[in-house]
């Protein structure tokens, strides 16, 4: 199997995945109608088929631990923050089970489901069983709703202010790099299942040898990834909320600008 | 215009009855002002120092094949000149100006704990010291800056240089530590009213998010020195390969501290440059938010990316490959920086007084400096040049190019602050063209001295083609930055015997420092303007074109406890020391090394002293409620329930150890023992502190203290300490007695 072959076959169409993205549609139309936001929606959608459904989900399924590191960034990090995104603004979630959206619940989800699914007997088995694997890619999903939902609820009062989000961010970050970090220096196998993987699909030649991916270097690149782009991510949300902290609050109090000429 | 009335001659530092006693005033001071003063005069006689030792090198490289010094004491010389010049005079000089500065920018009587910032001043002295001790105690430490373990393990460096090296930094780092944690609440509590976060001048807002890389950054060394210590004085393991330790794990923790030290130094020279650019254009920084939140961007990038100091060391592609992007990523805020800098010099009606020189100098100088430091970023070009004179180049385009640059020109500004003097435009002058020519004569040619392959760190180099009139040259460059130097020297003496009065705001300035006597009243200020907009007193002067107001007019927000902002930048800067001992545990620990391992602790045991540990909490919690209650008694009794508990912990752990040494198992049996005694020793001694605390808090409270008002923040203070050790202690239980029973 070459490489292009690959890449153009490898895409499974679970019907799960592809109901459940549809559902979604259906229900946002159904409560909030036509708006922009859906565009978001549907961006998310691609996002959670990407990790869900193409070739990266193929490699995720017992051949790369950093295919599974790639998927499991997209369904935390990114997926969430497009379906929050994509909610109307005055949108509040005022249920009874309010504790769900204090910060301290949203770290921890945030980090902790990033340190729990990488257990080698969690990563292990979440390889290994089809339900665990479902349940990991649904509860990275909400986890990572819930860890957003501190930096962009749809409402302002929702949020946290920017000052402590940026703490916020930062903690998670640090927590997050700390696994990276281990995980990239480890001189022990995390994730012992993708030692030796079953060669379902025929790719172990290509992957060993077309792409001179060894079981260490497919660790290195996991914890690398979790290391550096997952940080990038933090980051970038860091200067958008330092962007919110300078922005002015309202225009009405910028009635005394003047002109700023030199003297 | 504020051309302001003070005609009258200058006020003095000291007043009239400490003059008759002028040592004690200048020795007990607890004055922010005259701390500053301290700390500068501090890094300017190491500045002297290092600076001799420069010299020393650079005679020694003027010719090929030279015997001036002997390798050993060329390897001593160039070691303690890096020391020094890092840690004794950037860092000293850098906490002088904020010492000095940052308060009267806010608006405050002093730093929110006066005495601990004695204490931190009077740690660089001792620092200084310890490390020049060495000189008498059999030769000064020769393993350069970085230490490179195994060199500077016992084995390869027996004589007793680095142990003092490693003693002189620790004392460093603890006052840097205590400097970072007084700018942070400072900052936090003191603002005075209207002074908001977002108000900040530049130069108080980078270096308080600075005081936080330091925070991060310095106990990472402290964690790196202590084990270094321990493997020279107890025979551990944890940098030497004979042993089972890795070297590269030296590295590792040593530039995890080491780059974000760069970016220590570099911020508040950004900060000075944003600070007297615009004073010298006559115009408001162009961007101040973007100048702002970059500088909160690049602290936290340049916490992330120490792995590119290290390519040489056989990574692996994949790491270099995300590291050499990642550090690029730095190139961006940086860059940007620039060009505010120089947007806010277009258009303005620029004077080119001598801070301004050095500044614009600084600014030129950087965009070199960290071009060259991009080109470090690519794996690459770093294994060819890393070993070379370029990457020497490149960091003294930064070090000098930029920070000592930046904070010459700081002194220049704020020196009629600080003495009511006027410094000689004219000298300055002369030490700033002197110092750019000699400067740029120094380094320049060292990048192509690098590119044609000249080694750094060896003490003589072969008369190969162009080597000779390169070194030459970069030797001739030395001797004007020394002239500059002397000729600052003389300028300060002179100007404070006989320099002229200085006004309250001789340059026009904005910022609340100069809106007070040159220099200012111990209490600093008698009355403060009202502070709208970034800008205060050019909208005292202008009410008509005053700057538009920043946030909503009235600043209503209360300032923190300054108790409890100070524990809580304590346990910051803690959670990177035992991060360190942790990871090191677990990375020493993840293959079982030979000899005794985990299975050798008594998990009921610890378990139930574990019990106790965790119960304290809840009772120093309740400590705390029976005070908010205003209950004396049950106060007391619940802090002395807690220190029985803690004191049934430190006498479990104490058991543990016995009953280990029984077994043979010491520091020095394997990399078990090393982590093991290390990280729970460590931990044991933050309990002990805890207990030592908690007995002075008993103390207090029998004394009454804790009846007055206001009393009980220092309890509740105390408390997050105590919850932090024990957080530690779940830490440290989980990998250290449960994690290995996943594996048997």
């Amino acid at each position: 199997m070459t490489t292009s072959h690959f890449f153009l076959t490898a895409w499974s169409w679970n019907p799960v995945v592809l109901g459940g993205c549809l559902a979604a549609i259906l229900l946002y139309l159904y409560f909030f109608g036509w708006q922009r936001g859906i565009l978001f929606l549907c961006l998310g959608l691609a996002i959670v088929m990407i990790a869900l459904a193409s070739p990266l989900s193929a490699l995720a399924d017992g051949y790369l631990f950093s295919a599974h590191m790639a998927q499991h960034i997209l369904l935390l990090l990114v997926a969430p923050v497009c379906i929050l995104l994509s909610l109307p603004r005055d949108l509040s979630l005022t249920t009874k089970a309010n504790w769900l959206f204090h910060s301290g619940i949203g770290w921890l989800s945030g980090v902790g489901s990033m340190w729990l699914w990488h257990a080698p007997t969690f990563c292990n088995a979440a390889v290994s069983s089809r339900p665990i694997y479902a349940l990991q890619s649904v509860s990275l999903l909400i986890f990572g709703s819930l860890f957003w939902w501190q930096v962009l609820a749809p409402r302002e009062q929702d949020r946290l202010s920017p000052l402590p989000a940026v703490g916020y961010l930062f903690s998670a970050c640090t927590a997050c790099s700390m696994l990276g970090i281990i995980l990239t220096f480890s001189p022990v196998r995390v994730c012992a299942i993708y030692m030796q993987p079953v060669d379902q699909l025929g790719l172990l030649g290509l992957i060993r040898d077309g792409w001179e991916m060894t079981p260490e270097k497919d660790q290195q690149i996991g914890g690398l990834l979790m290391w550096v782009p997952m940080c990038l991510i933090y980051l970038a949300a860091i200067f958008s909320q330092l962007v919110r902290w300078f922005s002015p609050p309202t225009p009405a109090l910028r009635t005394t600008i003047v002109s700023r000429n030199a003297l | 215009m504020n051309e302001a009335v003070t005609t009258v001659a200058p006020g003095d530092i000291l007043s009239p009855d400490e003059r008759s006693h002028y040592r004690l005033a200048w020795l007990s001071t607890v004055d922010h002002k005259r701390i500053g003063i301290l700390y500068l005069l501090t890094a300017l006689v190491f500045f002297v120092l290092g600076g001799i030792e420069a010299l020393l090198i650079r005679i020694q490289l003027a010719v090929p094949n030279n015997h001036f010094l002997h390798p050993d004491t060329y390897n001593q010389i160039y070691t303690m000149h890096g020391t020094t010049m890092i840690f004794l005079v950037a860092m000293p000089a850098v906490f002088g100006l904020i010492n000095y500065v940052l308060p009267l920018q806010i608006g405050a009587r002093d730093m929110a704990f006066p005495r601990l910032n004695a204490f931190s001043f009077w740690l660089v002295p001792f620092g200084g010291i310890l490390l020049h001790f060495s000189i008498l105690a059999g030769g000064a430490p020769n393993v350069g800056w970085y230490a490179y373990a195994p060199l500077s393990e016992t084995p390869y460096a027996s004589q007793a240089g680095v142990d003092y090296w490693v003693a002189a930094l620790l004392v460093l780092g603890i006052g840097s530590v205590g400097t970072a944690i007084n700018i942070i609440a400072t900052v936090l509590c003191l603002r005075t009213k209207g002074m908001t976060l977002r108000r900040l001048p530049l130069f108080t807002w980078i270096n308080f998010v600075n005081a936080f890389i330091v925070l991060a950054a310095l106990p990472v060394l402290n964690a790196g020195l202590v084990m270094l210590l321990i493997d020279r004085q107890l025979d551990a393991h944890f940098f030497v390969p004979t042993g089972g330790g890795s070297a590269v794990m030296w590295q590792h923790i040593f530039w995890a501290f080491g780059h974000p030290e760069v970016y220590i130094l570099a911020l508040p020279a950004f900060g000075i440059l944003s600070e007297i650019v615009p004073v010298f254009s006559r115009k408001p920084i162009f961007g101040y938010e973007f100048v702002a939140g970059s500088s909160v961007v690049i602290a936290i990038l340049s916490l992330g990316v120490w792995a590119h100091h290290m390519f040489t060391t056989g990574l692996g592609r994949p790491a270099d490959l995300f590291f050499g992007i990642a550090s690029m990523l730095i190139a961006i805020p940086t860059g940007v920086k620039v060009l505010n800098w120089t947007a806010t010099m277009v258009g303005g009606r620029l004077r080119f007084d001598s801070p301004m020189l050095f500044c614009i100098a600084a600014i030129m100088q950087f965009v070199p400096a960290g071009l060259t430091g991009v080109s470090h970023a690519m794996p690459a070009l770093d294994w060819q040049t890393k070993g070379s004179y370029y990457l020497v180049a490149h960091f003294h385009f930064v070090a000098v190019g930029l920070i000592v640059f930046a904070i010459l020109g700081a002194i220049q500004y704020w020196f009629p602050k600080m003495s009511g003097r006027m410094l000689s435009e004219r000298l300055g002058k002369w030490s700033f063209w002197l110092m750019v020519i000699g400067f740029n004569m120094t380094f320049i040619i060292q990048h192509f001295l690098g590119l044609l392959g000249m080694p750094r760190r060896v003490y003589t180099y072969p008369d190969l083609p162009h080597y000779t009139w390169m070194n030459v040259l970069s030797s001739v460059g030395a001797i004007f930055m020394t002239l500059a130097a002397l000729i600052l020297v003389y300028n300060i003496i002179v100007t404070l015997v006989w320099g002229k009065p200085a006004a309250d705001n001789p340059w026009n300035a904005w910022t609340l420092e100069w809106a007070t006597r040159s220099p200012p009243p111990p209490e600093n200020f008698h009355r403060l303007p009202p502070i709208l907009s970034r800008r205060p007193l050019w909208d005292l002067v202008n009410p008509d074109r005053a700057d538009p107001v920043v946030g909503s007019p009235n600043d209503v927000a209360a300032r923190p406890d300054k108790n409890k902002v100070n524990i809580l930048a304590f346990i910051f800067s803690e959670i990177g020391f035992f991060g360190i001992l942790i990871l090191s545990y677990l990375y020493y620990n993840a293959q079982r090394p030979p000899g005794p391992g985990p299975n050798e602790l008594n998990l009921p045991k610890t378990l139930i002293f574990s019990a106790c540990l965790f119960a304290s909490s809840f009772t120093i919690w309740r400590s705390e409620v029976a005070l908010r209650k205003q209950k004396q008694g049950g106060m007391i009794a619940w802090l002395t329930i807690t220190i029985v508990l803690g004191t049934i912990f430190i006498v479990g752990q104490g058991m543990e150890y016995f009953e280990l040494f029984e077994k043979g198992v010491r520091l020095s049996t394997n990399l078990f023992g090393s982590s093991f005694f290390t990280l729970t020793g460590f931990h044991g001694l933050h309990v002990c502190f805890g207990l030592i605390a908690m007995l002075i808090l008993l103390w207090l409270a029998f004394a009454g203290d804790f009846r007055k008002a206001g009393r009980a923040s220092l309890l509740e203070a105390f408390g997050y300490y105590w919850h932090f050790v024990d957080g530690v202690w779940v830490a440290v239980l989980t990998v250290v007695y449960l994690l290995p029973l996943l594996n048997r």
